[in-house]
């Protein structure tokens, strides 16, 4: 960068000279993920990491970063995995948010929390249920944030009660500077009023950021639905032997409309959940776990007052009963682990990574009656390409989990690869082909990924689609400072 | 060798649990807290040990910077351990090792590791002046009592910790037990040599250590400091010094339950007890200062949200105490802690360590917080 000791000196009147650094020790520990790791990508080091503390410090930088047509590369609370948010470009600014950290409001009318990026999702939960409410339950782990988590990706065990999508509205600063408001906050007049109504003023313009991998700009705050706590809430699980079955059931429980959440997984994935990471690793734990779990199981959150749970749980054991289902009792741990992963946010689901922390994970948005066919596509290009379980050190099988969007008009599966990331080159190679085969099979074929099309993807979707994508980041972005060289940049 | 733990460095998932506490959903990394950037966490010194062993990176003076800021709290273990199975401090002492090897560590933990090399102390002053503390109370040279009450580096060279050195004694007259002291005999425990990497120099003084407590028939010992007493308990077997060692807060809590003294408080007082990082996380011991409070009838106990487990370190471990690498200001821990403290209503925050004494009462001072809030050892509350 031309000019770096000028650029510094005008970031640290901006954010403060503690908040600053442009020291390879500071700069290293965001070069590196799990996806980088895979995929053996080496990133080169950025010129600045920095702290803003306000939406006006992140505006600030942004124009100096336009001025200078720096790279930013942002990150909320700075837990991706997914390559999303690493300086793929030399020099450039880091941006890492967490210092953003304010729970602006928590309303109890609208039940939605104004938050920032660096909120996580623990304390969130933590102060929404001191005023009698819940977050929405999502699949990533506590120490998530909801901005960084929703926006990037829809995972969400919860049920058809809710839309899928719990960003309200949001205020993001955009690579070009400006500030955008989104929904009914878009008004200049009244949105700081009611900044509570997403489907204002035309167009969903918030759903332009969902999915959008910081292409479109930070978002420094962010409107989040939060869901009133039932006064009995609880959580049963009812066991499969066929995944085309457990389908069939959850496809027909989610059409009752009655649960808070809902999840499904092979015995694979609940294995690795209910063991912690140092038991994972002993065979005979896992081996006697898997003899006791059904293949398939589904996780349904129940709640409202006794009369109505007891009357749901019925229910469901009834419908489950239709397709050759059955509860299946857990107890002790093993059932405070299914009940937080249940209701989201949890720790639980850090054992899913957890074996060896590395995962490839096939994601797909698609009908219902595809799940099966898809499970068995995955299964077979695992064996076409000799993955080995990175710790048994035999043929692997992958972990499942399929979550129904919308009264299970289509779900959400995630296919897990496990690998172990300190393997040599020679053994992750093959992991990557897997993975792409699997993806090239199953979005060509099948289903739809929920995030922007990376740059493959992008050339399997139709021309128009890309212009228009393309089209809104060079209207936001024109000097294409936000997050360039990036498997997602929209470049 | 930080090689050794390639595979732990490289299984790490970057998920960030180690900084967050999860049952409380508070941060809980001192100098992550303090100066913000990933490489103050777990998270960011494993990225540092990951360019270390795939040679991107140097150890030198800049790097370890980061990395000795740590205070050894052991936060990230106790978070990561359950939810992905690494002990990142294991990997982050390791760096610290591997830095003294190569001379590329600070001035102030060089000049630290001098003092301790010449003095046998922390302080640079004379090993003469080590039983002072104990001037004018019955307190006898150590001659085959049952315990030895070992008040180390702190207890016998600061003015604050000698205080406490003095009540814990007179606390253990009180009680009738039968214990002595080593006074111009004693010698440092080295834990928090230990703790900065300087392996070879601890593992001397662990055994000199050793044998002088052999020599002397030396079988059970009170410690002062939870330093003192995790090295005793969990470092100084390797050498074969295997002794009955109790924190001063497990012995009080003894002596209060069998009615072998009796508290004495005046006027009601709301208080809150800050669990030290080497009694508490490092060797789990929770309960006994919680059942030394509750025995005093004047004191109404109550827990800050980052309690036990969860408690958010003072930022005096890892030889921060004497390298003062963490500084001061409005985000260093200590201040952090009293601002915790005075949230609960508490207006008295209880150590059972002398380091955490002092770490404290010097925040509530820089916070202005002493018409608020008071920091008492156990004993001085008893």
């Amino acid at each position: 960068m031309e000019n770096r000791d000028a650029v510094k000196r005008e970031i640290e009147s901006i954010v403060g000279s503690d908040n600053v650094s442009s020291d390879a020790p500071d700069l290293i520990p965001y070069l590196k993920d799990s996806y980088s790791t895979m995929m053996g990508r080496d990133i080169p080091l950025p010129d600045f990491v920095i702290l803003p503390k306000t939406a006006d410090e992140v505006q600030k930088v942004v124009q100096l970063s336009n001025k200078y047509e720096i790279p930013i590369y942002p990150r909320s609370y700075g837990v991706n995995i997914a390559g999303s948010a690493l300086p793929y470009r030399k020099g450039g600014i880091v941006m890492d948010l967490k210092r953003m950290d304010r729970i602006l409001e928590i309303n109890e009318d609208t039940m939605t929390a104004s938050i920032e990026p660096g909120v996580t999702w623990g304390r969130l939960r933590k102060e929404a249920r001191k005023k009698g409410l819940d977050i929405i339950p999502i699949g990533g782990p506590y120490q998530t944030s909801p901005v960084g988590n929703h926006l990037l990706t829809n995972i969400t065990p919860y049920s058809s009660k809710y839309h899928c999508d719990r960003a309200v509205t949001l205020k993001a600063v955009l690579p070009n500077g400006e500030i955008l408001r989104t929904g009914s906050w878009a008004s200049a007049m009244g949105g700081d009023v009611n900044p509570y109504f997403r489907y204002a003023y035309g167009p969903d313009v918030t759903g332009m950021f969902r999915g959008s991998m910081g292409n479109f700009g930070i978002i420094v705050e962010m409107v989040e639905r939060l869901r009133p706590i039932a006064p009995l809430e609880t959580n049963i699980t009812l066991g499969f032997d066929r995944l085309a079955d457990c389908m069939k059931a959850m496809q027909a429980i989610e059409r009752l409309e009655f649960t808070r959440t809902c999840q499904a997984y092979n015995n694979i994935m609940t294995a690795h959940m209910l063991l912690a990471p140092h038991k994972i690793k002993v065979p005979t734990e896992k081996e006697a776990l898997l003899k006791k779990l059904p293949p398939f199981q589904m996780n349904l959150g129940l709640g409202g007052t006794d009369e109505m749970v007891a009357l749901y749980e019925k229910i469901a054991v009834e419908e489950a009963a239709k397709w050759n289902g059955h509860p299946v009792i857990f107890e002790g741990d093993e059932k405070t682990k299914l009940d937080q992963v249940s209701e989201g946010a949890s720790r639980g689901i850090m054992n899913m990574y957890a074996p060896l922390s590395g995962f490839a994970a096939v994601i797909g948005c698609l009908p219902i009656t595809h799940v099966a066919e898809i499970n068995d596509i995955v299964k077979d290009i695992v064996k076409k390409y000799d993955i080995q379980d990175p710790i048994s050190g035999g043929p692997q099988e992958h972990e499942l989990i399929v979550l129904p969007y919308d009264r299970c008009s289509t779900v959400y599966v995630e296919q897990e690869i496990l690998y172990d990331p300190a393997a040599d080159r020679s053994t992750l190679e093959p992991v990557m082909q897997c993975l792409r085969e699997c993806y090239t099979q199953l979005v060509g074929g099948y289903g739809a990924s929920h995030t922007i099309p990376n740059k493959t993807l992008m050339k399997m979707m139709v021309p128009a689609y890309a212009d228009i994508l393309k089209g809104f980041k060079k209207m936001v972005d024109p000097k294409g400072i936000m997050l360039p060289g990036g498997p997602y940049s929209l470049e | 060798m930080l090689n050794d733990y390639r595979d732990t460095i490289y299984h790490c998932l970057k998920c960030g649990a180690c900084r967050v506490a999860y049952r409380v959903y508070e941060p809980i990394c001192p100098s992550g807290i303090k100066f913000g950037f990933d490489s103050y966490y777990a998270i960011g010194r494993i990225g540092l040990a990951r360019a270390l062993i795939d040679k991107e990176i140097k150890i030198d003076s800049n790097l370890m910077r980061r990395v000795y800021t740590c205070t050894s709290c052991g936060a990230c273990d106790e978070q990561c351990h359950d939810a992905v199975g690494i002990d990142p401090l294991q990997i982050i002492e390791e760096i610290k090792y591997e830095a003294v090897g190569t001379g590329m560590i600070p001035p102030e933990v060089r000049d630290f590791l001098k003092r301790m090399n010449i003095h046998g102390n922390p302080y640079g002053l004379p090993t003469k002046d080590r039983g002072k503390w104990a001037e004018g109370i019955p307190v006898e040279n150590y001659s085959n009592q049952e315990y030895l009450f070992y008040v180390g580096d702190v207890g016998s060279y600061d003015e604050r910790a000698m205080k406490i050195a003095r009540s814990v004694a007179e606390m253990l007259l009180e009680g009738g037990v039968s214990f002595g002291i080593l006074g111009d005999r004693e010698m440092s425990d080295g834990n928090e040599v230990n703790r900065v990497g300087e392996r070879g120099l601890f593992e001397y003084m662990a055994i000199a250590n050793i044998q002088r407590f052999q020599e002397m028939g030396i079988q059970r010992i009170i410690t002062l400091s939870p330093h003192a007493y995790n090295a005793f308990r969990n470092d100084y077997p390797r050498w074969g010094g295997k002794f009955d060692v109790c924190h001063y807060s497990q012995a009080l809590a003894e002596l209060l339950e069998g009615g072998r003294i009796k508290p004495s408080g005046k006027g009601d007082l709301r208080v809150t007890f800050h669990d030290p990082c080497f009694l508490g996380r490092h060797n789990q011991r929770y309960d006994a200062p919680r059942t030394v409070l509750d025995a005093i009838p004047n004191v109404k106990r109550v827990e800050m949200e980052r309690s036990r487990g969860d408690a958010l370190c003072c930022g005096g471990g890892g030889g921060n105490f004497f390298t003062d690498m963490l500084g001061t200001g409005e985000r260093s821990p200590g201040r952090i802690r009293v601002r915790e403290a005075i949230e609960t209503g508490a207006e008295c925050i209880a150590t059972a360590c002398p380091k955490c004494f002092n770490m404290l009462d010097d925040a509530v001072k820089t916070e202005g917080a002493e018409d608020r809030i008071v920091v008492k050892d156990l004993s001085q509350l008893l």
